[in-house]
């Protein structure tokens, strides 16, 4: 009896102490659906990036990236009754590739928004075929001044078409921000400047030239490469013959590596300064060793200081994509997350369902749509750019590259 | 009658006595002495045993309790500050020849406290002083205004056409220290640009900018 006694009593205890454990709440983790479908309607958001050639690095990146804010949006249910789904093609970084995209994404009825491309040439090929199908663009990469602000952006700003929105800086800022570090911070007053005639690469050039005159730097020197050749051996020597302290070089890493590595190869131990275009991993194996001390300037605060942004690369490790995200990662998650905003707005505004005349709603939410995103608050000024303008400038250290300046526009 | 009456003892056979039942059950035996023991000892078995059980479950319990998520870091400064170009400011009293000054105001967008401890500008032929004086803190929500009069010592290092010319500001919160380029905007740029033109090509006297 008296054996049952101790039993009974240990026993009820043990009982209680399960029961309270079993009482007590605690955090599951993931209390979301996992089934990734959000509902009856599929919204189609098409993705434009070059995912095959030199910079399909990047156009992966930016896919990826987009893959992951609709399978996010799905999870969550964000947006009832609506089932978010990616749609990408590959633009190979060539204007008449893009703009085929572009119709090709306009005949979808189901494609109510559309998110890239990397490359401002290719963008401007596609521009007015969304616009003409008020299809809303979002771009998570394109910096050129003239695709919001017009081609006279210098005398009188001029908002081209409606339909198109960027997530990105542009190069009114970039290339002065890079002028003002090579002359005033790095301390080198004689530059020589290089392009690639494309509309990215000589806009970028020519913002950083204006402002490094300004600020009373000399160009010693200007030229122009063919980005279909990786012999860069004349361009060189005209670097090393002209007395430069540093080169600018409008245009993306295929060409600027191996650009930097023979100039340094032709006996001018100078620094290489380029753009977004150059901030890649692949730069710097292309360049090798000689690399070291190069610098680029990108859009966005460091990955590392935005708290939003640790988020991101958690789920995008686990969505165990085989490719890295790259510069754009977090703008083009913005920009697929602008229009999952936007679809919400309108679905909500509309009882719940889809409009007919749906692109066209999209379109014109997109313009107020603001949330905390990746990169810090996403909203658009009144001509389609981001409100959030921020900068840093990387250089090449230990084979990778390291932040040593951040800047904030504010221009209100 | 027929029946099948009590199994007697035959040959070999014997009635059970007490003590080899005893003899054979040798583990009853040590059961009787822990019985006797925990007789004897039964409110202090007790005790240890309820003692040990609370102690486990108390274990268990505080080995699986509910885990607070931890608070969320505060944002970086650089993160949590804006800084906007105002306007032209009467040049500080006092100030040298060729002095001229403005006003930006600071503002703390979320998270703790910012403090200031220095601001500066790129500029050889510039130096500069703020009203309040570096450090200073900001909360959020009170956005504050900050004086900065800038001196000219040479002229010909001078920005007097800079498109995008910017201030230094290093900030300080409860996550980090960060140097921080703040980018003024067209305004600023254009107030430098005149009161610059202005300091330098009427010789070496007070700029009176308002």
């Amino acid at each position: 009896m008296r054996q049952r006694s101790l039993i009974a009593i240990t026993a009820a205890l043990a009982a209680g102490a399960l029961t309270l454990t079993a009482c007590g709440s605690r955090d599951s983790g993931d209390k979301g659906s996992d089934s990734g479908n959000g509902g009856g309607t599929t919204v189609v958001i098409g993705v434009d990036a070059p995912l095959t050639g030199d910079l399909s690095a990047l156009g992966l990146g930016i896919k990826n990236s987009a893959d992951l804010a609709a399978k996010q949006a799905n999870k969550k249910s964000y947006v009832k009754g609506v089932t978010f789904k990616i749609e990408a093609l590959d633009d190979q970084a060539q204007p008449s590739s893009g703009q085929s995209n572009a119709s090709k994404f306009v005949s979808e009825k189901e494609v109510l928004g559309v998110v890239g491309p990397l490359n401002s040439s290719v963008a401007q090929s596609m521009q007015k075929v969304f616009d003409d199908a008020k299809l809303v663009e979002v771009s998570p990469a394109n910096t050129n001044p003239a695709l919001t602000q017009g081609d006279n952006w210098q005398t009188s700003k001029a908002r081209p078409y409606k339909s198109y929105f960027r997530t990105a800086t542009t190069d009114a800022i970039q290339g002065p921000f890079a002028a003002q570090y090579v002359y005033n911070k790095a301390k080198r007053t004689k530059v020589f400047v290089i392009d690639d005639k494309k509309t990215y690469g000589a806009g970028l050039a020519a913002t950083f030239t204006d402002e490094f005159k300004k600020l009373g730097g000399k160009v010693v020197g200007t030229e122009h490469i063919n980005p279909d050749t990786k012999d860069f051996s004349a361009v060189a020597t005209k670097v090393k013959n002209s007395g430069a302290q540093v080169v600018y070089y409008g245009g993306e890493y295929p060409q600027a590596g191996p650009l930097s590595k023979q100039i340094k190869a032709a006996g001018a131990k100078i620094p290489l300064v380029g753009g977004d275009g150059i901030y890649a991993d692949d730069f710097i194996k292309l360049g090798g060793a000689s690399a070291k001390g190069d610098l680029a300037t990108s859009v966005g605060a460091p990955v590392e200081t935005l708290p939003s942004a640790k988020e991101f690369v958690a789920n995008y490790k686990a969505g165990g994509y085989s490719e890295a995200y790259g510069a754009y990662g977090g703008y083009s998650y913005d920009s697929t997350w602008s229009i999952i905003e936007a679809v919400k707005k309108v679905v909500d505004d509309n009882g719940g369902k889809l409009p007919s005349d749906a692109r066209a709603k999209i379109t014109e939410a997109m313009q107020n749509v603001s949330f905390d995103g990746v990169t810090g608050k996403v909203s658009f000024d009144e001509y389609g750019d981001a409100t959030n303008k921020q900068l840093t400038v990387y250089s090449v250290e230990n084979g990778a590259w390291k932040a040593v300046e951040s800047g904030t526009y504010n221009g209100s | 009658m027929s029946g099948v009456g009590p199994v007697e003892p035959g040959e070999g056979t014997r009635a059970r006595e007490a003590h080899d039942t005893d003899a054979v059950r040798a583990p009853g035996r040590t059961r009787t002495r822990l019985t006797e023991v925990y007789a004897r000892h039964r409110r202090a078995a007790l005790a240890l045993a309820v003692a040990a059980a609370v102690l486990a479950g108390g274990g268990y319990l505080y080995a699986t309790r509910p885990k607070q998520p931890p608070p969320p870091e505060p944002p970086y400064p650089a993160q949590a500050v804006e800084m906007a170009f105002l306007n032209g400011r009467p040049t500080a009293p006092g100030a040298p020849p060729r002095s001229f000054s403005f006003e930006v105001s600071l503002t703390v967008l979320s998270g703790p406290p910012v403090t200031v401890t220095r601001v500066t500008q790129p500029y050889a032929g510039l130096w500069l002083s703020v009203a309040p004086r570096a450090p200073f803190r900001t909360k959020a929500g009170a956005p504050r205004k900050i004086t900065i009069t800038m001196h000219v010592t040479d002229c010909g290092k001078v920005p007097k056409d800079a498109g995008l010319p910017f201030l230094e500001v290093t900030l300080r919160n409860a996550r980090a220290m960060q140097a921080q380029s703040f980018i003024l905007g067209e305004r600023y740029a254009q107030h430098l640009s005149e009161a610059l033109q202005v300091a330098c090509g009427n010789g070496p006297r007070n700029h009176q900018n308002t």
